[in-house]
């Protein structure tokens, strides 16, 4: 507990996971009409005889950009805990979303992860864990303050009721 | 708290931004309402490739005349026959709607009916490949088919 609440730590996650986050986008942003076909793959969001084709072309829009934006601001430690906030949140859709594409037994050959174009990375269980541990990751971030942000009354009141 | 919530809301704001200018402007965007799928021309693939789809839960369509499809079939396949498209089309909308792994095929041989069913599909916002060659592709090389005149197949 108290590793986790060291500002070096922070930092470090912060760097890891937004690095992460920043090569995540690239291939997604270069090829959107290859990841908005992966993002019909899922079979989530539509195209469905209820959505058209506009909610899964706008999610692979904007999504590879929250992930740049969400990215920077960790890489740099830039409004870190709200960017583990929304990281974590982006993260906890993933593995819903290719959890349900498991259960559904729909077969996904690319989970456009990082790479849009070709024979990707599938969509199956280590994968689920490897989004579990960056989203470990993303609520260490989001939840532990680090030490250094603590204020110092907090210490004193602890201090006196000992 | 609350400025936690406000700066959520920017670190979001700006990456939607972001993604729709570029979409406008770096001229790699797609058409917001349009399937990515659907293109100008048809998409064709070969009696393997389809096979490999129908292993894989793609719906089948059957571009010949109805009695062709209730005497022998792709497994799986339904009826959309060229000559009579719209209330097939109507009864089969919704399933349409649904997938977007679809292939069609039909007599074969340059059998023009399949093209002329995509064609219609595109034009509702649906994609559809077609089977080279159609049906005799498909049985020349082996692969099952389903006899019988029962409707649901």
């Amino acid at each position: 507990m108290k590793l986790l609440r060291a500002p070096l730590v922070h930092r470090l996650l912060g760097i890891v996971l937004g690095a992460v986050f920043l090569y995540a986008s690239v291939d997604k942003i270069l090829k959107p009409g290859d990841f908005a076909r992966i993002v019909y793959h899922y079979q989530v969001i539509g195209p469905s005889q209820w959505v058209g084709a506009w909610a899964p072309n706008l999610l692979a829009i904007v999504l590879p950009w929250i992930e740049v934006v969400v990215g920077l601001a960790l890489l740099t430690g830039v409004w870190r805990r709200e960017a583990a906030l929304v990281a974590g949140a982006l993260l906890g859709v993933f593995v819903v979303a290719v959890a349900s594409a498991l259960v559904r037994g729909i077969d996904i050959e690319n989970c456009g992860c990082f790479s849009v174009s070709g024979e990707g990375r599938g969509a199956g269980l280590a994968l689920i864990f490897g989004d579990l541990a960056m989203l470990a990751a993303a609520a260490v971030l989001a939840f532990v303050p680090p030490r250094s942000q603590e204020p110092a009354t907090v210490v004193t009141s602890e201090a006196t009721a000992t | 708290m609350r400025s936690s919530t406000l700066r959520v809301a920017c670190l979001l704001a700006v990456g939607v931004s972001l993604g729709l200018l570029w979409n406008s402007f770096s001229g790699r965007g797609i058409a917001l309402a349009k399937n990515v799928f659907i293109k100008a021309e048809d998409e064709v693939i070969e009696a393997k490739a389809a096979k490999a789809r129908l292993d894989k839960g793609a719906l089948f369509l059957d571009a010949r005349p109805i009695d062709f499809w209730k005497m022998e079939r792709i497994p799986g396949s339904f009826p959309l026959p060229e000559n009579d498209f719209e209330p097939a089309f109507k009864k089969l909308e919704p399933r349409l709607r649904s997938t977007f792994d679809i292939v069609i095929y039909c007599s074969g041989f340059g059998c023009e009916a399949s093209h002329l069913v995509a064609a219609r599909l595109r034009e509702r916002g649906i994609h559809a490949a077609i089977l080279h060659e159609g049906w005799p592709a498909w049985t020349d090389a082996g692969y099952p088919t389903k006899t019988g005149p029962d409707p649901e197949s």
